[in-house]
């Protein structure tokens, strides 16, 4: 039931505090959850890997993660500087399924809180709960260290109820990741993110001669 | 959409960010702005669930033990006697467990905003959540109709997940109990393997 009132809540805060003023609550709990959760350290990739599979890091408190180890993500000396991550099923779709089945129809102020959000900050929310699910992951991530090394998360897309997909060109060139490559996994996946040691790009490294 | 008719069980992420949402409310607007969203969004919800009508008290109360009433929609209730219903699982406990598991300890603001509603509003909620939880029920029975009559909701006794069981002052007791239709001895059994005990008429 508590999942349930999120929807009632977020419509009651639409009237009291507008969508700018909601979009920061959920800033703030994200940032706020991924704080208590606390730090983690992984002495390499493989380590954080394995946990990341068994669900025993922060960030796969939001469900199973598929972790896609083929998509390596490499410096310019192939030295591993991060990894492409799919999380299977939204953790807000029971929620939806749920309100839809037992109430009605989601609320409009569902939508209007996300388009406030991909407006005003990042064009990446799919629903109003993506804001504090992705902020979630932005600071859970920089709690983590692998080999020393503090972890940063991209956001490469992510998939709504009927289907809308949101993409982010910019992180997905940071990574040389195609587009096309991260819609076949968003077809059995609903979210798609890198984490990559923070900093680092794929153009770092010395060159090869 | 294909809905499927099976239990669909929330993800333990959601909950425990809803208790994240109600905390940082009460960083902004204190233990009284906290009870007032929980109050308020409850309220909202409960308007928007569908309307129903039965023709009888049996009809009803048969619709609401197999889970097929509005008034069912998040929890297992039993009928115990005429009148008497009991929720067999708090449907905040998994929430409230995912919580103590992932984060620790509750915010001392949860307490805080039971009390102040125990003392503003009535003396009924032993966590929070109770407070969303009665008031949804008290606004969800407005639109069940028995017999052309409405239905009325009050709450006995609620236990908390430390065990803690609130109750009305004594005096109230005995004329909710005597309403439900169940002694104080039973009454007290019936906490013992439920959450929450509660009177269920319609209105004369």
């Amino acid at each position: 039931m508590m999942d349930i009132a999120l929807y009632s809540l977020v419509d009651d805060m639409v009237s009291k505090a507008g969508t700018e003023g909601v979009v920061e609550y959920w800033l703030r709990v994200g940032e706020s959850y991924a704080e208590r959760m606390g730090k983690e350290a992984y002495v390499g990739w493989p380590a954080f890997n394995v946990a990341m599979k068994e669900g025993r890091t922060a960030l796969t408190m939001e469900g199973d993660v598929n972790v896609l180890t083929d998509l390596a993500i490499t410096d310019r000396d192939g030295d591993v500087i991060g990894y492409v991550y799919a999380l299977k099923t939204c953790p807000m779709a029971p929620t939806m399924n749920r309100y839809i089945q037992k109430i009605g129809p989601l609320p409009e102020s569902d939508g209007d809180v996300s388009d406030s959000f991909n407006v005003r900050i990042q064009d990446s929310a799919v629903c109003n709960y993506c804001i504090t699910h992705q902020k979630f992951r932005e600071v859970a991530s920089n709690n983590i260290t692998v080999a020393k090394q503090e972890l940063e998360c991209l956001q490469l897309a992510n998939k709504g109820r009927l289907g809308e997909v949101k993409m982010l060109p910019e992180n997905l060139s940071r990574i040389n990741v195609d587009e096309r490559h991260i819609k076949s996994i968003l077809r059995s996946a609903s979210c798609v993110y890198a984490l990559v040691i923070k900093g680092k790009t794929i153009s770092d490294g010395e060159l090869g001669l | 959409m294909i809905i499927v008719a099976e239990e669909i069980n929330s993800n333990p992420f959601i909950d425990v960010s809803v208790f994240l949402f109600f905390e940082d409310i009460a960083d902004k607007q204190g233990v009284e702005g906290f009870t007032n969203y929980m109050i308020s969004q409850a309220e909202s919800l409960a308007k928007a669930v569908p309307e129903e009508e039965y023709e009888t008290w049996d009809d009803f109360a048969n619709a609401v033990s197999a889970g097929e009433s509005v008034f069912s929609s998040f929890e297992g209730i039993k009928q115990i006697s005429s009148n008497g219903f009991v929720t067999e699982i708090c449907p905040f406990s998994n929430a409230i467990r995912e919580y103590i598991k992932r984060l620790g300890n509750f915010n001392k603001v949860h307490q805080e905003a039971t009390d102040h509603y125990n003392n503003t509003v009535q003396p009924s909620a032993a966590f929070s959540a109770c407070m969303m939880h009665q008031t949804y029920r008290q606004e969800v029975a407005k639109r069940i109709k028995i017999g052309g009559k409405p239905l009325n909701y009050a709450q006995i006794a609620a236990k908390a997940y430390t065990g803690h069981v609130a109750m009305p002052p004594e005096a109230w007791k005995k004329v909710l109990l005597s309403k439900a239709g169940v002694s104080e001895t039973q009454g007290y059994m019936e906490m013992r393997e439920n959450a929450c005990l509660y009177v269920l008429y319609a209105q004369d």
